[in-house]
């Protein structure tokens, strides 16, 4: 009879039973999908163009304009609807019907008197406390305030992502380049580093906002991501100094893997865990650096909702008091799960903790 | 005795209160524009005057000015009959004026009253206007007064000048000869005129100065200052291309002896008498030196006197921390002349000016006392001062102003397709939600513009043109008739423009003000519904000042503040004049400011002006938004203010009626 010795878990497979143990990351990466899911199903949750409907004949899907207003079907346009669907569907087609999100409230306009029924016109000036109708209160302008965050959500985490995303490619290659041929490539590189480290992201980005004719989101996001790679290269160059010499790149060499095979199949595999971390802890950072750009008004251009931009809103005036906490507490809460993320995961991959746990 | 009462220098000129802080380099001359709120008090760079080619031709002095032989004063006092016209001391006048206006209740009760009706704010403004008595007694002379400036000053040579901020400062510091009341009439001021003559035929202007002007350095000023400053003005090296407009339209001045000075017009004009007045630098100091630096503020010396400026006005300046704090003392050599008096002494003796950009930073400063005048905006109004913490050391007052805002089309074909057909305009206009304008994000304290003249003005017309609602359903038939219709199923309305088809998109520059971009935001939304897409771009004031000088935007969100007379806005109507950035044309209008400038009798020029004004609603070069109104706040220990169309200190005696009492 053998005895077979229990397979040993893989090294993700370790990790994630190692950080299932931390309640509070574990509440955090909940957080942030939550959120994602709030991000993707935006104008489902609240908005005022039906997620589908039939009019005349036809299937339509207006809430896709609140991703991009081209793909809001014109025929709505043509029609006089005016982005007011409710009544307009009714008195245009009575055959029509409609399934709108569960909020009516636009991220973008102001819900007047009657496009709703039992549901009175937003309230503005600094009259738009938190109510039945606007759970969040409205700004000056009378628009929802909840509505904002939810789209706002977008923005966040898209920056986060997106940001980060270039980072990450841009410091792995530079960082494994660096790490594996060593010698005046890394010389080189590590200078490169160096440089780009002294560059101000937020000088960069305000510079490029007053060159640019029209700024976008995407403008920052590569901005960020162009010089926010540095920490990331710098830990995969060390990642890769340390491993190009373990036996198993030498063994991979050996049976004649390529350069690039053994940089990215073999020795990065290994390096991912602790790149991760920097990588979690930037996205958090992304996203209080576009806050604090919205903030002072360099953000996204209006009327892209934005959290920042509330909280810039609320900056004028204290008594309204909603403009400021609620997108205050979003941010705080957001950060602050990414940043537990990241700490979970340093403590779930470092080896050196394996034995304690 | 007659009083020093600071003479505003250049004062015509629009205010463009654009963007954040700017006005607009002033089209006639700088310093006039007055924009009371917040946003207006600041400035911002001239444009145009860095743009000074740098050539190595010789610098010459004067010559700009016309080729001109001025005839002796012998042969001129021949041939001209002389027409005798205002000098007057405006304290003098304003105390004339407050006799007319009974107090409706005393100061200890305005003092108690909160501005919360137009009632209470009459009889707020009625108490708290009271004037100092004549003979000086009860005030405090030894008070300072803390102020605030929205943004610091770049240059302190009254020439240089092209911001709100330096125009405040030196309306303070500068010497002039002209201004105006609070009803904008012209005026020679007494402290510094003994008389002022017109010729019959509107050629002439012959102006005596006081012999007992002295600059702060003890040397007198005499009419030959005024002469070199003239001068100094249309010399091609210096950089000041904006000071020269209005100064340009002059054939000559001539000072025959030290106090006797004679202005020569090109023509015949009711405008001419805004032409005499330009800001006035000591010859004695830049004389020598003007040859080698014609930007009269970088050699050595000029730095110099930037730094410690040679004055003539009520007060000097005595510390200047960049970005924080500029100081004012009061001059004693400006009313006091070989140990008399022979001017009202100035009331303060210290004036404060501290540089805070953010309104509610100089709102909370004014709530703890440590600035004792501030602009407010609408919702600071309305909202942050209402309660005891305002109430505690400070009151308010608010009153029309004859201010305006706007959305500006570029009609330029070439930069813009969009807007050069009338009806797309008028559509445009018709797409505006007015009332949600006005009542929500106005807070309902500003009424809807009905165009380039006040309500309250006298050119405004008797029959005006109805003004412009919200009608979407007009706006969408006046843009299918105009062929911007949705032709490719995309949802935005376009058009064939030379084989190609253009959409209707568009850009909004706008001053990065939240107030200001929820405006075009709601012209953004009714726009999309409709079919044209519309961005808005916010920027920082000097950014947006840069572009519309540069004609590089579609259209532009910002503001004009009043200029003295009617004619100052030519500048910004009339064909390829230099502030129509839009490039606004219509010959009727050009034609009908010709003949308002050669009219001399107001109600016919009020016609004529009328006219302009509903000729140019029609054709809609601008949405007409609202008419801003001046809101301020003073501390309980100040009187004598009171607001003119241009807020309660640019116009005689402005500043200077202010007090503090005794306590």
């Amino acid at each position: 009879m053998t005895l077979k010795p229990p397979a040993s878990r893989g090294f993700w497979a370790e990790a994630w039973r190692r950080y299932r143990k931390r309640k509070l990351a574990l509440v955090a990466l909940g957080y942030v999908a939550l959120m994602g899911l709030v991000a993707l199903f935006s104008p489902a949750i609240a908005g005022t163009k039906p997620i589908v409907c039939k009019y005349k004949g036809s299937l339509y899907f207006p809430a896709l304009g609140y991703f991009n207003p081209r793909w809001e079907n014109p025929i709505f346009r043509t029609d006089r609807f005016r982005g007011v669907y409710p009544a307009n569907l009714k008195q245009k087609d009575p055959e029509s019907w409609a399934i709108f999100p569960l909020l009516y409230q636009d991220p973008y306009r102001r819900v007047r008197e009657g496009e709703w029924p039992n549901q009175p016109e937003n309230p503005t000036r600094d009259e738009g406390q938190p109510s039945r109708a606007n759970l969040f209160g409205t700004n000056r302008a009378g628009v929802d305030v909840f509505a904002q965050m939810v789209h706002g959500t977008r923005t966040a985490l898209l920056v986060g992502f997106v940001s980060m995303g270039i980072a990450a490619v841009i410091g792995i290659i530079v960082g494994a380049c660096a790490g594996y041929f060593g010698g005046w490539v890394d010389m080189l590189l590590s200078r490169v580093i160096e440089v780009v480290m002294c560059i101000p992201a937020l000088v960069l980005i305000l510079a490029l906002i007053a060159i640019l004719e029209r700024p976008t989101i995407w403008h920052m996001m590569a901005v960020l991501g162009a010089t926010s790679w540095t920490g990331i290269a710098r830990l995969t160059r060390g990642e890769f100094i340390r491993l190009r010499n373990a036996d198993f790149v030498t063994a991979a060499r050996a049976i004649g893997v390529g350069r690039a095979g053994v940089m990215f199949r073999h020795i990065f595999r290994n390096a991912l865990a602790p790149v991760l971390v920097p990588i979690t802890f930037g996205i958090a950072a992304a996203i209080l650096t576009e806050s604090a750009l919205s903030f002072l008004g360099f953000g996204a251009p209006p009327p892209n909702p934005s959290w920042g931009a509330l909280l810039n809103d609320g900056r004028t005036n204290q008594q309204m008091w909603w403009l400021i906490v609620f997108p205050g507490v979003a941010i705080f809460l957001t950060v602050l799960a990414y940043n537990l993320i990241g700490e979970g995961l340093q403590e779930a991959t470092d080896p050196r903790l394996k034995q304690s746990s | 005795m007659t009083s020093l009462r600071f003479v505003f220098l250049p004062l015509c000129g629009l205010a463009l209160l654009g963007c954040g802080a700017p006005t607009a380099p002033p089209q006639e001359k700088p310093a006039a524009k007055e924009a009371p709120q917040a946003d207006a008090r600041g400035s911002n760079e001239e444009p145009a005057a860095a743009s000074e080619p740098k050539s190595a031709e010789p610098f010459v002095l004067g010559d700009l000015a016309p080729k001109f032989d001025p005839p002796t004063l012998a042969e001129l006092e021949a041939k001209v009959k002389w027409v005798d016209s205002p000098v007057v001391d405006t304290l003098a006048l304003l105390r004339k004026q407050k006799e007319k206006e009974p107090a409706k209740v005393s100061v200890e009760e305005a003092l108690k009253l909160e501005n919360d009706s137009p009632e209470a704010n009459e009889k707020i403004l009625s108490a708290l206007s009271v004037l100092a008595p004549e003979d000086g007694q009860g005030v405090n002379y030894d008070a300072t007064i803390s102020r605030a400036l929205s943004m610091d000053i770049g240059k302190t040579n009254p020439l240089r000048s092209s911001s709100i901020s330096e125009a405040e400062i030196l309306g303070l510091t500068s010497f002039g000869v002209f201004s105006f009341d609070w009803e904008m009439n012209p005026l020679a001021s007494s402290d510094s005129v003994v008389s002022w003559q017109t010729s019959e035929d509107h050629m002439y202007d012959k102006v005596v100065l006081r012999d007992d002007l002295t600059w702060s350095d003890g040397k007198p000023i005499t009419a030959h200052d005024v002469e070199f400053s003239y001068r100094v003005i249309m010399s091609s090296k210096v950089p000041i291309e904006a000071m020269r407009t209005g100064t340009d339209e002059l054939l000559a001045v001539k000072a025959y002896d030290d106090h006797t000075l004679v202005y020569f017009h090109k023509n015949p004009f009711a405008t001419n008498v805004w032409n005499l007045n330009f800001a006035v630098i000591p010859k004695h100091k830049y004389e020598q030196t003007i040859a080698a630096d014609p930007t009269l503020v970088e050699s050595e010396e000029h730095a110099a006197l930037e730094l410690k400026p040679v004055t003539g006005g009520a007060y000097e300046i005595a510390r200047w921390r960049r970005g924080q704090e500029i100081v004012l003392t009061r001059r004693e050599s400006a009313y006091m002349h070989n140990g008399k008096q022979v001017r009202d002494k100035p009331y303060f003796k210290e004036i404060r000016f501290r540089i805070l950009e953010d309104e509610s930073t100089s709102l909370l400063a004014l709530k703890s006392g440590q600035i004792e005048e501030s602009v407010l905006g609408a919702e600071q109004w309305q909202t942050q001062t209402t309660g005891t913490d305002f109430y505690n050391q400070n009151t308010k007052i608010m009153g029309p102003e004859w201010t305006y805002f706007h959305i500006g089309w570029n009609m330029d074909p070439k930069a813009c397709p969009f807007f050069t057909d009338k009806r797309v305009r008028q559509a445009l206009a018709y797409a505006m939600n007015y009332d949600e304008m006005v009542n929500d994000l106005c807070f309902g304290l500003f009424p809807q513009s009905q165009g380039i003249w006040h309500p309250d003005s006298w050119m405004f017309p008797k029959n005006p043109a109805p003004m412009f609602t919200y009608d979407l359903d007009k706006a969408e038939d006046l843009l299918d008739e105009a062929g911007w219709v949705d032709s490719d199923g995309d949802g935005v309305r376009d058009k064939e423009i030379n084989g190609e088809v253009v959409p209707f998109e568009f850009t909004i520059i706008v001053g990065n003000k939240p107030d200001r971009v929820a405006i075009c935001n709601l012209f953004r939304e009714s726009l999309e519904s409709i079919g044209i897409n519309c961005q808005i771009s916010p920027m920082e004031a000097a950014v947006l000042m840069q572009r519309m000088f540069n004609k590089e935007f579609q259209a532009n969100m910002a503001g004009w503040g009043t200029g003295t007379d009617p004619d100052l806005s030519k500048n910004v109507y009339r064909t390829g004049e230099s502030r129509n950035y839009g490039s606004y044309s219509n010959p009727e209008v050009d034609r009908l400011y010709a003949e308002g400038q050669k009219e001399f009798d107001r109600a016919k020029r009020a016609e004529i002006y009328g006219q302009i004004h509903n000729l140019i609603y029609e054709d809609q070069p601008s949405l007409y938004l609202y008419n801003r109104s001046s809101f301020y706040g003073f501390n309980k220990k100040l009187r004598g203010y009171r607001l003119s169309p241009r807020g309660p200190f640019h116009f005689g005696p402005g500043f200077s009626a202010i007090w503090a009492p005794v306590q």
